[in-house]
């Protein structure tokens, strides 16, 4: 039985290690995951808030979507999905993904992960779209398109 | 066609429903004839399910928009290759494709078994028409059915996502899927030994080749994952931590793991409970990768009103099948004690234990990481998500650790080592990766995880060569033969052994490509036309990159473009001409609007040229056709080390296959039950005979 107890230590032990890695991991590198209207409501509880990383998910509002000629340097406009008044200016000054467009006929969405400015853009450091095949699109699409 | 594929469909649905009763109920009253009749439905509702699987494909090869499915995945210029591979292009066929394969593989269990396990097949064969049964309940049931009409014919379909139109994208799926749907063989299995009191190591000597089978696919499908997201998604990446990719890891760590414990049971009468519960675990994150993969569950949350009914059946399944393992196996736990106990912790059961526990490790990490969204979601209301640095933060530890027990594991001694035996094998290794650190320290390797990366892989490499070396002389020696008969009978007679090795060398090749991340280089540069860039390689080259320009096309529906502007890049390695590289950007008819990427990847063994057209004037250049707005943004990246994934995945399969391949004595015992006499007569009599 005593060797048993040994390898019930063993076994903590690697458990222990593994949950610390993981408790740590999560600590210094979670983001909060929030749509436009949730990010809104949460600086007007904490105004500190406004300088925390947080991924944000919105849809792209059509027509926003500027480019400083010469540069890699995008602006656009991200609106709640639920509520079209809550928008978020997002700049972004890198390569946007194939799937990103700001045109009336195609619905995108995005997440964008990064801080806001002191100024009230939102800057952005990563981009991520959403539309393809992962997101069917709806038959009433099909029998206008 | 597709009626009789629909048709195919609902009736599969009593005939897999009767197979399920008859195998169990069989089983239980020992009655010959209800197992054989079990056994048969197993054929037809492969054929059943066959068909309906042809239907899909039919709906896609002909073009048939009224149904929903094809109308969503396909259009009428999509290449005759594409609307095949639609039958897994998305969830609905998907779901359809996995239940093919599981009929396919149950079919080829229950004919290789037809006169021997005899004591498993009532149940196992219930089992697996329990989960043909779930599925084609999901399919029919579960607002997911590929046949589902849209109530009227629109012109053409909404096409398939272009980057989906891509070779790799083509096997990618279905080898994951062989890899999900081959353990469900272990794991009805590990049913039947339950079921039926047979608890010895019978039901794991049965499956093991299935096991391999499945975890050899799951390799090969994550590997092509990985190729796909490399050349396709035009970041340079080849792993993004992505929920569905860790889907299909998850099973993948814990197969690993039950890989490795399994002859712990086999060789030492150990770990019965904990091998019954891995063969449950793996099964049921298979059905989950299978579930997260197309569902979009996670990451599309926030716009989460689609559909909860799949979401509802495929969690309850879920959990039925963890309860009812978890009764089982409390059920039969008298039945599973271990037969020794581990001695020490300097052994070959110590080594495997610990790599066990660490995989396991490995998988909470994963799935924690993975699912923190909507357990966060869940219990504060709140979304909280963790990216690539939690992953690697917790995972690169874990993977050096079970690297260096790649190294440990074979040749340390069962019960208990000696300290002769740890200084015979592991003396020579542990200065090897020593003197490797050094040297690499001494060069200016300076990044402490790619450091110990290669440490560790340079003892581990060691262990392994000495292995062969050993063996082989050993061989010659006492057979008399030369060295490269005597190296190809070491492999022969033992192949699950050298086989695996074969497999750890491969690993090593992956990993060390991993670790030369650090020295990955990027530049980004707007060029015109004539001009050159320069990029120097971290081993030592240098590229001179020069612009060629841009050459554009417009509408080729044969191709399915609307519009493409390609670039040209001839390159030169240290001054010596290494061709032309090609990047484009491209425009689809269909999907109307949705433009890609193509990357251009110049590949030697050491290191890879990877370069992006990452930015240009699309409207000057492919609409007024501007000579002057030619001025185009490359992402040049320069990837040291990164083939070493590409060649390992080769390596992998050749391991593989040494592991999987008929050993001569089952080849014998095949042939004895051909000619009818039972090559197990330890066995319990045959219950079909």
């Amino acid at each position: 039985m005593a060797r048993n107890g040994r390898f019930m230590v063993g076994l903590v032990g690697v458990a222990a290690v593994v949950t610390y890695l993981i408790w740590t991991g999560v600590s210094d590198t979670m983001v909060y995951y929030l749509t436009p209207a949730e990010l809104e409501a949460k600086i007007m509880a904490d105004p500190t808030f406004r300088d925390v990383g947080v991924k944000v998910s919105g849809r792209v509002v059509p027509g926003t979507h500027v480019e400083v000629a010469g540069q890699l340097l995008h602006r656009f406009d991200i609106h709640d999905m639920d509520n079209p008044d809550i928008v978020i200016t997002v700049e972004y000054d890198n390569v946007l993904p194939d799937t990103f467009s700001d045109s009336e006929s195609m619905v995108v969405d995005a997440v964008v992960e990064g801080r806001f400015r002191p100024d009230g853009v939102f800057e952005a450091t990563s981009v991520l779209t959403k539309c393809g095949s992962r997101y069917e699109a709806s038959p009433e699409e099909l029998a206008n398109g | 066609m597709n009626i009789l594929g629909e048709l195919a469909l609902w009736v599969a649905l009593p005939v897999a429903a009767w197979g399920m009763v008859l195998g169990f109920i069989g089983g239980r009253e020992q009655r010959g004839d209800l197992v054989l009749s079990a056994e048969r439905t197993v054929y037809a509702v492969f054929i059943l399910i066959l068909l309906a699987s042809l239907g899909v494909v039919d709906n896609f090869v002909n073009d048939r928009f009224e149904y929903w499915y094809t109308a969503n995945y396909s259009s009428r210029n999509l290449d005759i290759f594409y609307k095949i591979a639609g039958l897994w292009a998305g969830q609905r066929g998907s779901l359809l494709f996995w239940l093919l394969l599981l009929c396919l593989f149950s079919v080829l269990a229950v004919w290789s078994n037809k006169r021997k396990n005899r004591e498993f097949m009532p149940y196992a064969v219930g089992t697996l028409m329990g989960l043909q049964l779930f599925f084609v309940v999901v399919l029919l049931f579960a607002e997911v059915n590929p046949f589902e009409k849209l109530g009227f014919t629109p012109v053409d379909g909404a096409g398939l996502n272009p980057q989906l139109q891509n070779y790799w994208m083509t096997f990618h799926p279905p080898t994951l899927y062989l890899g999900f749907t081959a353990f469900a063989i272990p794991f009805a299995f590990a049913v039947a030994a339950l079921l039926s009191g047979r608890l010895d190591s019978r039901w794991i000597h049965v499956t093991r080749k299935w096991i391999l089978l499945s975890w050899f696919f799951l390799s090969v499908g994550i590997v092509l994952g990985m190729r796909w997201a490399y050349e396709e998604l035009g970041w340079g990446g080849y792993w993004f931590w992505d929920p569905v990719e860790n889907a299909s890891l998850l099973p993948w760590l814990t197969a690993t793991a039950f890989l490795h414990s399994i002859q712990i049971q086999e060789n030492r009468g150990m770990l019965k409970v904990w091998n019954m519960s891995l063969v449950i675990l793996t099964f049921v994150l298979t059905i989950f990768a299978t579930f997260l993969t197309r569902s979009g569950l996670i990451e599309s949350v926030h716009t989460f009103a689609e559909n909860t009914t799949i979401a509802f059946i495929f969690l309850t399944f879920m959990g039925s099948v963890v309860a009812g393992g978890a009764v089982l196996i409390l059920y039969r736990l008298p039945q599973l004690r271990s037969e020794t106990q581990i001695e020490s912790f300097l052994s070959r059961e110590a080594a495997f234990l610990f790599n066990n526990l660490i995989l396991l490790g490995a998988t909470f990490a994963v799935m924690w990481g993975t699912l923190l969204p909507l357990l966060s979601e869940g219990f504060f209301g709140e979304q909280i998500t963790v990216g690539p640095p939690f992953f690697n933060r917790v995972n690169i530890p874990i993977g050096l650790v079970l690297l260096a027990l790649m190294g440990i594991g074979p040749v340390i001694a069962w019960r208990r080592a000696s300290r002769r035996n740890l200084r015979k094998n592991f003396l020579v290794p542990v200065m090897v990766g020593g003197v490797t650190g050094v040297v690499l320290w001494a060069l200016g390797v300076r990044y402490g995880w790619a450091l110990a990366t290669f440490t560790i892989s340079a003892f581990v490499l060691t262990v392994i060569v000495t292995e062969f070396w050993k063996g082989t002389r050993a061989r010659a020696r006492i057979e008399g033969e030369g060295f490269i008969p005597a190296f190809y009978h070491l492999i022969s007679r033992n192949r699950r052994r050298w086989g695996g090795y074969i497999v750890h060398v491969a690993i090593v090749m992956i990993f060390t490509a991993f670790a030369a991340e650090p020295w990955y280089v990027e530049i980004q540069q707007t060029m015109e036309p004539g001009e050159t860039t320069e990029v120097a390689s971290p081993l030592g080259s240098t590229y001179s990159l020069t612009y060629e320009g841009m050459s554009t096309n417009v509408r080729d529906p044969d191709q399915n473009l609307a519009w493409q502007a390609v670039a040209l890049l001839r390159v030169e390695r240290d001054g010596r001409s290494a061709g032309t590289l090609r990047t484009e950007k491209r425009g689809y008819i269909r999907p109307e609007g949705q433009q890609s990427t193509e990357v251009g990847i110049l590949s030697r063994a050491s290191e890879d040229l990877y370069v992006i057209l990452a930015d240009v004037d699309l409207q000057g250049v492919v609409v007024d056709n501007d000579p002057a707005a030619q001025a185009a943004t490359f992402t040049f990246l320069v990837k040291p080390l990164v083939g070493g994934i590409w060649a390992g995945l080769f390596v992998l399969i050749l391991g593989s296959l040494i592991g999987l391949w008929p050993s001569a004595e089952r080849v014998r015992s095949a042939a004895t039950v051909r000619s009818g006499r039972d090559p197990f007569p330890d066995a319990a009599p045959a219950l079909g005979d």
